[in-house]
């Protein structure tokens, strides 16, 4: 019988000591910016009902879904997004809750991580949603506090990238096409498949949106994209989606932050999303380290709807490629014992040694009059026929 | 930071094809026609880095952000997944991939369920999936014109450049699953955090292709 009992499941990691030191001082960092700004923290469970992630709001596809049978033969999941589990806590349990509320959280999410890639099945994940506010200020709340945790991580070493859905939208709203030429659309779009694009709108030879879709792929880089957009095409929602676009990167330089940039064709989740979209980059990582953006009909999926924005962090994307900020670790002192130690002098003394801010570790050996001193301490104390020495 | 943009180029096929097209579209490749055994060669004038790799790997090394750039076959992105922009078609390369079978069968007649083999079970499994047949898919790594041969499968799914292969094994197209050829593709952090250098490097080898390289 072969037993896969000495490794973990594929996809997973152990961590050891540096790295969990590490990434405990993101955590740290990121959890006091988020509670400075009012943030409260939630906690859901790892397994959800299927169903959480089926409805047309929160659709999560199935194939990237850990799944479980329990004892009623209902259908769980292992958690694959925290956001929309946030969305059914508050659509349900927060209804009557008044006014915004301001919450964030850190757990993990488990995703399908197929053969042998390297991608990670089990990612933990820091974000933040805000919920019960639809003015442009709270979009700027919320892509400043993105600003600010990926500065709190990696230095000035990142890239925050705006988008607005409603610019696709009104776009292929202005075509006459079905939903699936639609999401075909959307997915050429997204990939920057120019050539392929360019076959699927020959089609459209002559609508005012045609051009400005071919175009939409490399309408990418500096705020001028956003006046080359509004050449391209122009409508209200057009219109609309483009201002906001342009108060929101005005109000956040306002505010000094740089390193914006913007992207009219981030359409990932477009039924997700309704407003702005933004992403966040930092070198060394493949893929973006920061994900977020405006939901406004998601939380309806689960009870009385309300706006919401929020984003999420990938901390173990982030924990590999940014430089650490971890807490220097307190020097460590041994207090050697043996079988004749009395306990209340080992105690006292590294009751005294933790008071001292030292680790204080009791070391067992056969006889604390002879052993030799252990490696890896900064100082070494022995109990001797109940008498303290240290050396 | 900066460190020069790594392109991953798949080795075999395309290989000679992709080279000439960077060669017209001004980079030296002088270095990249003598490689030797070296797996990274830089471009004559140091603008790139250029890894050779199988074409899976390309995929994998570009997802990954550990290469920026690749060019790989659209055989490949098929089978192989998609969170990257794929940003231009080189225009090299090109083939199709078909559904083949014995001369004189037919594949599509009879209630019987059928069996194929393939090289790409995920372009092939997709397809029937769009037909909403239920098909044997049987994954053969080398000659899959075996697979008919043999009498282990009813058809092949596979590339054709000639069709000469199939002839002289018996087997003829039944239809087209779709047409092949090579892509560049771009790591999304990378086209994100140096814009301008790789629109660069995409603008030359569009207009390189344009020029009829």
């Amino acid at each position: 019988m072969k037993q896969y009992n000495k490794i973990t499941p594929e996809g997973t990691k152990d961590r050891l000591f540096g790295e969990c030191e590490k990434r405990g001082g993101f955590v740290r960092s990121l959890r006091a910016l988020f509670e400075s700004r009012g943030f409260r923290e939630v906690s859901t469970p790892v397994l959800e009902y299927y169903d959480v992630f089926g409805t047309a709001r929160a659709y999560f596809p199935q194939e990237g879904i850990y799944k479980l049978v329990d004892h009623d033969g209902r259908i769980l999941v292992l958690r694959p997004d925290c956001t929309i589990p946030i969305a059914r806590l508050i659509g349900a349990r927060l209804k009557n809750e008044r006014g915004p509320l301001r919450i964030f959280y850190h757990q993990k999410i488990y995703r399908h991580a197929s053969g042998h890639t390297g991608l990670s099945g089990e990612i933990a994940q820091m974000g933040v949603e805000f919920v019960g506010g639809d003015l442009p200020i709270c979009d700027v709340e919320i892509v400043e506090l993105a600003c600010r945790s990926l500065r709190s991580v990696c230095g000035s070493d990142y890239q925050l990238e705006l988008c607005h859905i409603g610019y696709f939208n009104a776009l292929v709203d202005s075509l006459d096409t079905d939903p699936a030429t639609r999401e075909q659309i959307r997915e050429l779009v997204e990939h920057k498949n120019f050539p392929a694009l360019d076959l699927l709108l020959e089609r459209f030879e002559g609508c005012p949106a045609q051009k400005a879709l071919k175009k939409l792929p490399a309408l990418f880089g500096s705020v001028s994209v956003l006046e080359e957009a509004r050449a391209l095409f122009s409508n209200e929602a057009a219109d609309r989606a483009l201002d906001a676009l342009a108060d929101l990167y005005n109000a956040l330089s306002s505010l000094g932050l740089d390193h914006l940039s913007l992207d009219l064709g981030l359409v990932n989740q477009a039924d997700y999303y309704t407003g702005i979209i933004f992403r966040g980059y930092t070198a060394g990582a493949g893929e973006p380290v920061l994900a977020g953006g405006r939901y406004d009909e998601l939380i309806g999926e689960f009870g009385p709807a309300r706006p919401a924005t929020g984003f999420g962090i990938n901390l173990d994307l982030l924990c590999e490629r940014a430089e650490g900020t971890a807490a220097v670790p307190p020097p460590r002192a041994a207090v050697l014992v043996d079988a004749k130690s009395p306990v209340t002098e080992a105690f006292s003394l590294v009751e005294r040694l933790c008071s001292q801010r030292f680790a204080a570790e009791l070391v067992p050996v056969g006889d604390t009059r002879d052993a030799p001193a252990p490696e890896g301490f900064d100082r070494v104390f022995r109990v001797v026929d109940g008498v303290v020495k240290e050396g | 930071m900066n460190r020069t943009i790594r392109m991953a180029l798949t080795k075999g096929r395309i290989e000679k094809d992709a080279v000439s097209l960077l060669e017209a579209a001004g980079y030296g490749c002088a270095g990249l026609r003598n490689k030797g055994r070296r797996l990274i060669v830089p471009t004559d004038g140091g603008e790139i880095d250029v890894v050779f790799a199988k074409a899976a790997d390309v995929i994998t090394y570009v997802e990954t952000g550990a290469c920026d750039i690749g060019i790989v076959g659209k055989d490949t992105i098929l089978e192989n997944g998609s969170s990257f922009y794929e940003m231009a078609d080189l225009g090299i390369g090109r083939c199709r991939m078909v559904l083949a079978a014995p001369q004189g069968s037919d594949f599509f007649s009879g209630y019987a369920a059928r069996r194929v083999a393939s090289k790409y079970p995920k372009i092939a499994a997709d397809y029937f999936s769009r037909k909403q047949m239920d098909v044997g898919i049987i994954k053969i790594e080398g000659s899959v014109e075996l697979g008919p041969v043999l009498g282990l499968t009813d058809a092949i799914v596979d590339l054709v450049e000639t069709g000469k292969t199939l002839a002289e094994n018996g087997l003829e197209v039944v239809e087209t699953v779709c047409e092949v050829s090579t892509r560049l593709i771009v790591n999304i952090a990378s086209l994100k955090l140096r814009k301008a250098e790789i629109e660069e490097i995409v603008g030359r080898l569009n207009a390189a292709k344009g020029a009829g390289a």
